[in-house]
């Protein structure tokens, strides 16, 4: 139905789990939520059909959503899970150091903050060695990606995809095998990134300057904090903010393949 | 022979429809037998079925009274045919049945007595000691609530005087009732609560067991009878719902149809007790505590429970009958009527279209086959072909309309949105196809359709510069 559907290659992912052609998911019959957020689960701007369903991670991203006005959303949990679910499982190798995700904002839009001063944070807190992933349009611009190679090793899971076009369908692949890397996960900003790596057994952390969007009104960023507080710190309470994480991504509410394929209207 | 005896106000060519009886009234007969002294006095008071003047023929000698000629041709029985009113006050009576209330004692003629001047007749013809087994139908009984039309209208040739709630001399609970017998001069031995209907109930509950039993179990047994008399009648709302959380909400007494009460002018004989609840011809079975499977499936959809709602699809599918004939009591799960078998898949349909005729929220509101949902979130095969019917009650039929209307309007929507869609996709076929022809089209194609578009261009310029 919608585009951002094959974001990250979610649909992929989810065709796969289903034993159906993860190279050629069928239509999804509404919009899957492709990233976590604070609202009903639709990306900001996403141009939203009424009498649609929207695919949310979690009963209370549900209860959100309908309290906006989304009538048939409905709770299948998140892509990354059920990757997680048939996935090969991680190799023994031990886990080392942190993988950072600096916050991005889309293409459109413009960080406000200063690299340099979070980098800085970065190095003074973790003790290991530091990965930063890089969204793909600050991995492209040359000059960011300069001033984090010079503090450590910067990588990037893939670009996303627009309009069905250029998506890396191995992105949340990619993304798993790095978590799986490493012993943390942090990022300046609570989002997605880090929901997954405590999903992979990575201890997650939020700290550092946020970099607001120029514009960005900050209530939203204050609600966040004050509604999330276990991941709000350097070196938080690994088990509690990995059950919170879990909740958010509906670890207890995954369909099993044929109800999945049932509810996204996919063949029986 | 049947001895018939007039008394005056008679109604000629008149026959009162649905008369009282039914198994379980026969059933609750048979503890009255003690009641009736070797040579006694019955009398039969209304339109009943024949077998209830038969089942009480062996008790003593019966009398019963109606206000037109029978029809049926009652050997044994003195009929006394007339109204109410005109009932001989020098003769009495070691029992007095009234399953059909006193509703239907008064005929057109003569003067139209009121509940409690109808029961103070009756009253009056009892012997001391004599035994009143009446039933008091319940103004604001279930039947009543869901009923799409109203008592206080005059829908067929009986309702000369549709009087309904109207009779101010009706007590409208047990303890009313209660209060007016013993103003009357009469005990109340016992009371039991009606289902689903007065004149033919299924179910009959005492109060005390109705209060302190086992309320899931009892309020799922009421369902179920409701729903078997309700299977083919136009209803406002679906009785079972109202049924099952009225008992379950702990006024099942107040909210039942009818109630069934037994009184003796005088004091109480210690030697009658009555059986707590009949169920069809017999004792209601013990029952386990516990919840009605179907009321924690539907719980656990309003909830959006997934977790537990999958977890008791699962169990749904490994008992071989419908979720509303299923008793959860902790781990076990009991068929309160195992005679009920369906196939795993039609049990999980079952349920769908309960969800659907109820107009209850669940977590696939988009889903347009909610049983193949159902049974995948079961863990069975999703079957895709089938369809749900229409409810038909008419608050459930007028969620469905809304539900419909809100559907046509969201289509309309998409509609636009699709059209948006193909008119961007369009555009990018097109220009798909030109790049197409740049790069397939030969040399002299590309240059003359370079040469076309250059002079278009041109063209376009001079014409905003001039």
């Amino acid at each position: 139905m919608h585009h951002a559907n094959h974001f990250y290659g979610h649909a992929h992912v989810l065709a796969e789990y289903c034993g159906l052609d993860p190279d050629d998911p069928p239509r999804i019959n509404g919009y899957l939520q492709h990233g976590w957020n604070v609202v009903d689960g639709l990306g900001a701007g996403t141009p939203y059909v009424s009498g649609r369903p929207i695919y949310v991670w979690s009963e209370q991203t549900r209860r959100r959503a309908r309290s906006m006005g989304r009538r048939y959303a409905t709770v299948v949990g998140a892509p990354f899970l059920y990757l997680l679910a048939f996935s090969e499982p991680a190799a023994e190798t031990p886990r080392e150091g942190t993988i950072y995700y600096p916050f991005h904002g889309w293409e459109g839009q413009h960080v406000a903050g200063d690299h340099q001063r979070l980098i800085d944070e970065i190095l003074e807190t973790e003790d290991g060695p530091v990965t930063f992933c890089l969204y793909w349009h600050e991995y492209q611009d040359l000059r960011t990606r300069r001033r984090y190679e010079q503090a450590g090793r910067v990588i990037c899971h893939g670009y996303r995809g627009l309009r069905w076009q250029d998506t890396d369908t191995r992105f949340l692949h990619n993304q798993l095998a790095e978590l799986r890397k490493h012993r943390r996960v942090a990022s300046n900003r609570l989002s997605s990134a880090v929901l997954y790596g405590a999903a992979a057994g990575c201890e997650p952390a939020v700290y550092g300057n946020p970099m607001h969007l120029a514009g960005e009104v900050t209530t939203i960023a204050g609600r966040i904090r004050r509604q999330w507080p276990e991941f709000h710190a350097k070196f938080p309470d690994p088990a509690m903010a990995t059950r919170s994480a879990l909740n958010e991504l509906g670890a207890d509410v995954l369909a099993s393949p044929s109800e999945l394929r049932v509810t996204l209207g996919w063949p029986a | 022979m049947t001895n018939v005896r007039h008394l005056g106000g008679e109604m000629a060519d008149w026959f009162d429809t649905e008369p009282a009886g039914g198994p379980a009234y026969g059933f609750l007969l048979e503890a009255l037998r003690p009641l009736v002294p070797a040579g006694g006095r019955v009398l039969v008071a209304g339109p009943h079925e024949a077998s209830v003047a038969g089942a009480l023929r062996t008790y003593g000698e019966i009398n019963w009274l109606v206000r037109s000629q029978p029809s049926l041709d009652e050997t044994g029985v003195s009929v006394l045919c007339g109204t109410l009113a005109k009932l001989p006050d020098d003769e009495q009576y070691d029992l007095i049945v009234a399953l059909d209330g006193v509703g239907r004692l008064c005929s057109v003629e003569g003067p139209q007595l009121d509940w409690a001047e109808s029961v103070q007749v009756l009253s009056r013809s009892l012997k001391p000691g004599g035994a009143l087994l009446l039933t008091v139908e319940n103004e604001l009984g279930v039947h009543r609530l869901v009923d799409s039309v109203t008592a206080t209208a005059a829908h067929t040739d009986a309702g000369w005087n549709p009087i309904g709630e109207y009779d101010d001399s009706k007590p409208g609970t047990p303890d009313r009732l209660r209060d007016h017998f013993t103003a009357e001069g009469l005990t109340t031995g016992w009371l039991g609560t009606v289902w689903p209907l007065p004149s033919a109930p299924t179910l009959v509950i005492d109060e005390p067991r109705l209060k302190y039993g086992p309320a899931g179990a009892l309020a799922a047994v009421a369902a179920s009878v409701t729903a078997a008399a309700y299977a083919t009648r136009p209803v406002l709302s679906d009785p079972r719902r109202l049924t099952a959380s009225a008992i379950r909400g702990g006024i099942g007494v107040e909210l039942a149809p009818a109630w069934l009460v037994l009184a003796f002018r005088g004091p109480s004989p210690a030697a009658v007790s009555l059986p707590a609840a009949v169920l069809h011809g017999g004792l209601l079975p013990p029952l386990p505590d516990g919840r009605l499977l179907e009321e924690m499936l539907i719980a656990a959809c309003l909830r959006h429970d997934l977790p537990v709602l999958r977890r008791l699809l699962s169990k749904l599918v490994t008992v071989p009958t419908t979720a509303d004939n299923v008793i959860v009591d902790g781990d076990r799960f009991i068929a309160l009527n195992p005679s009920i078998v369906v196939e795993p898949p039609t049990a999980v349909q079952r349920f769908a279209e309960t969800l659907i005729a109820g107009g209850y929220d669940h977590p696939w509101p988009h889903a347009e086959s909610l049983t193949a949902v159902l049974q995948a979130a079961a863990g069975l095969t999703p079957d895709l072909s089938l369809t749900l019917p229409a409810p038909t009650p008419v608050r459930e039929r007028e969620e469905h309309i809304r539900r419909l209307e809100e559907q046509l309007a969201d289509a309309a929507t998409r509609i636009r949105y699709v059209e948006n869609e193909l008119v961007k996709r369009d555009a990018e076929l097109r220009k798909a196809r030109i790049q197409i022809d740049m790069f397939s089209g030969k040399v002299g194609y590309r240059i003359s359709k370079f040469g076309m578009r250059a002079a278009r261009a041109a063209r376009r310029r001079l014409r905003n510069d001039s």
